[in-house]
């Protein structure tokens, strides 16, 4: 008798997924063109990790994330309109970015992480760590 | 001070488990046996040994109606007289009895947390109250918990029975109310390092030990609604700022690559900025009573081989929940 958070599951083919991912990427270059830099983060990390085994769905939701990232001037301000309940989300996402090696990349995630890890705690590190399954 | 007593039995403790009356105390010291003490004549000596696992104890509880003890190990069994063999897909981490003395909870590094039935017919009464679960057999598993993505320690039964708690390496502790087919379960992330091991103070209490060295206390509201309020001791509740002691200060120095983490917290020990008792994780917690019934008083054990006695007397402002 099983309980709890849902189970892994495969829930569309990877095609719907990608799909969808590239839906959202029209939205981000929108919300960018407007100046909402923190309203397309928002959008990027939305629906994240995609929920599938398929690594091609995953790296077309990271490419995402990372120009929705990349685009933020002001980190302190993003926190105080970005909701904790995506600190978890974003936690994986800045260690992607820092598994790149890519110079700017890790310079963006590492200024990200350190004020993240302000607001959300250690353990918000180790949920990120902890969870093999919802692996971005 | 917080701390009442404080005996040192071992180099490292994995766990312990107070006898009814409180006249001994059995604890694994890091290795595959159980010890057991006895308090005799103001001295503490060792009068049993049990070796009863090829691997590492990793939780002990002894049954205050029924004087039974039941020990769970890294070999993924359960032994409470009898074995439990081999239900559990990788390492028992923890275990509990419920209240009704007939059903046992488990937690494995497998993440899942399992209620299982004791029931020996001839030895235990069924009671008409308790429904399906005294109807089972000794081993059958009545309930499957599966909340955690990461290893799952601590549980323990609220004193009625109706709640559940346990929780995961991931930062996250779980609340799981109507333990059968419809589990209701709160599952409340929190800012600091994992827990290892909890307690019920009261249906709406339950205080966290793990590896921030210091208790922590998680209370339910008026909607039953659970979430963290304070640490016990000298140490605060900081609500923002990275100020988690020296041994943090550094490394994060290191991995922004600045400056200003630098050397000013770094020439005092981290136990002694925080004010904490313990000075390596705290995997066990286990309350005290007096003539059966509960205190304010519990103990903790650790990996600095310490036994802590705590007194909750002096904490006003959780007067409420106690």
């Amino acid at each position: 008798m099983m309980a709890g958070a849902e189970k892994f599951v495969e829930a569309d083919n990877a095609e719907a997924i990608i799909t969808r991912i590239e839906h959202k990427s029209r939205k981000i270059e929108s919300l960018l063109k407007q100046n909402k830099p923190v309203e397309a983060l928002k959008t990027a990390l939305e629906g994240s990790p995609p929920m599938t085994r398929d690594e091609r769905c995953k790296s077309a939701n990271w490419i995402v994330v990372h120009r929705a990232l990349m685009a933020i001037k002001d980190v302190e301000g993003m926190f105080s309109s970005l909701d904790p309940e995506y600190y978890d989300i974003l936690m994986k996402y800045l260690y992607r970015g820092l598994s790149t090696g890519d110079r700017p990349t890790c310079d963006q995630c590492l200024r990200i992480h350190e004020k993240l890890t302000e607001r959300a705690g250690l353990g918000c590190i180790l949920r990120s760590l902890a969870d093999t399954v919802n692996t971005v | 001070m917080a701390a009442v007593a404080v005996h040192q039995f071992a180099q490292c403790i994995t766990c312990h488990a107070w006898s009814p009356d409180h006249s001994m105390v059995a604890f694994c010291p890091n290795n595959n046996e159980v010890h057991i003490y006895k308090l005799l004549e103001d001295k503490w000596e060792k009068v049993h040994v049990l070796q009863k696992h090829d691997q590492i104890v990793s939780g002990i509880d002894w049954s205050r109606r029924s004087n039974r003890i039941v020990t769970v190990s890294h070999d993924r069994n359960s032994w409470v007289s009898k074995l439990i063999r081999k239900k559990h897909d990788s390492s028992v981490t923890s275990v509990a009895w419920h209240p009704n003395n007939i059903l046992l909870a488990t937690t494995s590094t497998d993440g899942k947390c399992r209620v299982f039935s004791t029931f020996i017919k001839g030895v235990d009464t069924r009671e008409s109250k308790t429904g399906s679960s005294s109807d089972s057999k000794f081993g059958e598993q009545i309930v499957q918990l599966d909340l955690s993505f990461s290893w799952a320690f601590g549980v323990k039964w609220s004193p009625s029975g109706n709640t559940l708690a346990y929780v995961g390496h991931n930062s996250m502790i779980y609340f799981v109310d109507d333990v059968g087919p419809s589990p209701l379960a709160q599952n409340v992330a929190f800012r600091n390092l994992p827990l290892r091991d909890v307690l019920f103070f009261s249906e709406k209490m339950v205080i966290g030990v793990g590896f921030d060295c210091t208790p922590m206390v998680f209370a339910a509201d008026e909607s039953g609604i659970w979430s963290f309020i304070r640490f016990l001791g000298e140490r605060k509740a900081s609500s923002s700022g990275p100020k988690y002691g020296s041994q943090f200060s550094e490394a994060f120095g290191k991995l922004y690559g600045q400056s200003k983490h630098g050397l000013s917290n770094d020439t005092v020990e981290p136990s002694r900025i925080r004010g904490a008792i313990h000075e390596n994780c705290i995997n066990c917690i286990v309350p005290l009573r007096k003539e059966g019934f509960r205190t304010k008083r519990f103990s903790t054990s650790g990996l600095d081989g310490k036994v802590v006695i705590w007194d909750l007397e002096n904490y006003e402002d959780l007067s409420d929940y106690v």
